[in-house]
């Protein structure tokens, strides 16, 4: 068996030259402990006098993170872990006791939905309200108040004191305020948690066009398939510092498995962790004539072979994806289209495995990723890395078959 | 450093939310009860009322010689709103960032705002009413001069300065000290009597007179009544307080703005 799995970075080249749109170096907060008056004064004299001698508890410790223009980064962790404080440091909020930060751009944070919102008032009173919060002057606000409406999707009660209002709709509002700043750098803390399922589509299906117009999206979720689906990087904070990065998949792999491992902590069986949800247990790439193999010469058969893991003891539903080492995806598709059905192996255990016929990808390095699918959800990613070798002067992702003929010379 | 643009004083972008906030500020007041804002008129209405009967029925106090043809309850009256004007402005302004605590926590913006929109409501409340009561007052017949209104708000405009420079110290040591709040009650009420609101200044112990010079609030309350009852113009003192003003306003902002990073820490 193969596994080759190149450490992230590796087969990637180096992301776009743009400055980083945040940038934080060494970053660390101290919140004062203050339970009684004299560590008030004394914190007091401390804050005035730029001391550092203070009774204090650690919220993030010397935590570097860069944002580039355009990339989509999850931050995900436990409560508590400092996220939320993180957040609020990029947002402005907070200032930190040490370390560096830059952001460039503007910023539209969503800490908390409706935070700037007055019960006492009209939903459209508060739009003005919050949007004068964000920074919006009043022409660009009125310009877009009549967007935000019909974003929110309120109806007419948008002119009724939103203390009326089910906190489901306070969400909407907030959420359609933060749509309409257009900013360069959307930060989002566990927004996405309220709001009915067709209101989470419609703010999914958002920031995925903000992401695809070339927005900038930090992304703090419980949720990993709000991470995985929106984010294509992702930070693990654990006790106020970094614990790991890298592809959203990665980290909200090793995060579920971290949990699985700490509600299951005592039993013995391997990798007990993931064996309650559906994923790869193995997967490798290899040529017609069954060996295995990393390298291909262009127009070879490749065979993607693979075992995958199902609790349920059902066939599972595979996919599978093919994409260029910068992360351009060439090509995926699902088993189900096919209504194809893995042969049962073992109990829960499915062997799989496919076969491109005269591989059409032009020379260069390539992902082939698998993942088990369950409904909308994908539990798992398995990833192998391989190189197309050859020689040719086309250009782009795939040879397409052609033939040059005499032309006719005129239009049908 | 990414923190609240604290640099300008009150940058353009940010001019609205003050608006915004002012009138929030304001609507607040009556937003839920039934007579709405009348109240914010009634109150000093009727402590004027105190006033007025316990000293000049009570004690039969009489005005002073310097201001022939005045009513007693007109030479309260000329000083009593700007003295509500300022306990309010301080009160509310030092509450301000309590008050709302939950975007201090929450949204990046410059913290000052809220102080600033306190003060500001209380101006426009208060200023509303001292026009409304100093015009009834004329119209029954007390030697106000109305011309010299101008005159009376351009001295408030220090004033308030003062106010808003305390204030803002208080409401960032607030934010820090819980103990403020409580503090800032009895300073007012001493301040009440030690300054002459209810009495001119020329009735104090030639003793305490000396100290009494060093109340800034007394002499806006002394000039006030010259202003509107005999049409005085500016005076060089007048320009000495001001400048002093502004130099509480200066140091109350710097102090705020030192600790309002860490506004969030305590919250």
């Amino acid at each position: 068996m193969t596994l080759l799995r190149v450490p992230e970075g590796a087969s990637v080249p180096p992301a776009t030259e743009a400055a980083p749109l945040v940038s934080l170096r060494a970053i660390t907060k101290d919140y004062p402990k203050v339970s009684t008056g004299g560590d008030r004064l004394r914190t007091l004299a401390a804050l005035l006098f730029r001391s550092r001698d203070i009774p204090h508890f650690r919220a993030l410790d010397a935590v570097d993170l860069e944002v580039r223009r355009g990339e989509s980064l999850g931050i995900v962790g436990e409560n508590g872990a400092g996220k939320s404080t993180l957040l609020k440091i990029i947002a402005g909020v907070v200032r930190p006791t040490s370390g560096e930060v830059r952001v460039r751009g503007r910023v539209g944070a969503l800490l908390e939905l409706g935070s700037g919102f007055h019960p006492d008032y009209t939903g459209r009173e508060n739009i003005y309200l919050s949007s004068a919060l964000m920074g919006l002057t009043r022409r660009e606000a009125r310009e877009k108040v009549d967007a935000i409406v019909e974003f929110a999707d309120i109806g007419a009660q948008i002119d009724e004191p939103i203390k009326h209002y089910s906190s489901g709709m306070v969400v909407r509002l907030g959420f359609a305020v933060a749509t309409a700043l257009e900013p360069e750098l959307l930060i989002t803390d566990e927004v996405l948690a309220v709001g009915d399922e067709s209101f989470q589509k419609k703010c999914i299906a958002w920031l995925e066009g903000y992401l695809a117009q070339g927005g900038t999206l930090l992304l703090c979720s419980h949720s990993m398939f709000h991470v995985q689906t929106l984010c294509r990087r992702a930070v693990w904070i654990h006790h106020g510092a970094v614990r790991m990065r890298g592809s959203a998949f990665d980290v909200t792999r090793e995060y579920l498995t971290y949990h699985e491992e700490k509600t299951g902590a005592g039993r013995p069986a391997q990798r007990a962790a993931v064996a309650t949800l559906p994923h790869i247990e193995s997967a490798w790439t290899e040529r017609a004539d069954g060996t295995a193999a990393a390298t291909f010469r262009q127009g070879e058969t490749l065979v993607l072979q693979g075992i995958a893991f199902e609790p349920d003891d059902r066939a599972p539903v595979l996919l599978f994806g093919f994409v260029r080492a910068d992360g351009t995806p060439v090509y995926g598709s699902h088993s189900d289209e096919d209504g194809y059905e893995p042969p049962r192996v073992a109990p829960r255990r499915f062997a799989f495995a496919v076969r491109f016929e005269s591989l059409a990808l032009l020379p260069g390095k390539y992902r082939l990723r698998v993942h088990t699918l369950d409904g909308l959800r994908l539990f798992d990613t398995f990833e192998m890395d391989f190189v197309v070798t050859g020689e040719t002067r086309d250009y782009g992702l795939v040879r397409l078959a052609h033939a040059w003929l005499p032309g006719r010379g005129r239009a049908p | 450093m990414s923190s609240p643009p604290a640099s300008a004083p009150l940058a353009p972008r940010w001019g609205w939310l003050l608006a915004s906030f002012v009138r929030r500020e304001v609507l607040n007041r009556y937003a839920g009860s039934a007579t709405g804002l009348a109240w914010t008129l009634l109150h000093p209405l009727a402590q004027l009322a105190v006033f007025a009967f316990v000293f000049s029925h009570v004690f039969r106090v009489s005005v002073p010689p310097g201001y022939p043809g005045t009513g007693y309850v007109t030479f309260v009256a000329i000083a009593l709103w700007p003295w509500i004007l300022f306990s309010e402005g301080l009160q509310r302004g030092m509450g301000s960032i309590a008050a709302n605590a939950g975007l201090v926590r929450k949204v990046a913006f410059p913290h000052r705002l809220l102080v600033f929109s306190a003060i500001l409501g209380t101006c426009v409340v208060h200023c509303a009413g001292y026009v409304v009561v100093l015009a009834a007052l004329r119209i029954a017949g007390e030697p106000i001069r109305l011309a010299a209104l101008p005159m009376a708000f351009a001295l408030l405009v220090p004033y308030m300065l003062l106010a808003t420079g305390i204030a803002a110290f208080l409401a960032a040591l607030q934010t820090l000290l819980r103990d403020v709040e409580h503090v800032l009650q009895v300073v007012l009420q001493v301040l009440f009597y030690a300054t002459p609101i209810l009495y001119p200044a020329s009735l104090a112990p030639a003793s305490l007179q000396p100290w009494m010079r060093w109340n800034p609030l007394g002499w806006f309350s002394e000039r006030l009544r010259e202003v509107l009852l005999h049409g005085s113009g500016p005076v060089a003192g007048d320009f000495a307080i001001a400048a002093l003003c502004v130099i509480v306003f200066a140091a109350g902002l710097w102090f705020f703005e030192r600790l309002s990073p860490h506004f969030e820490d305590f919250l």
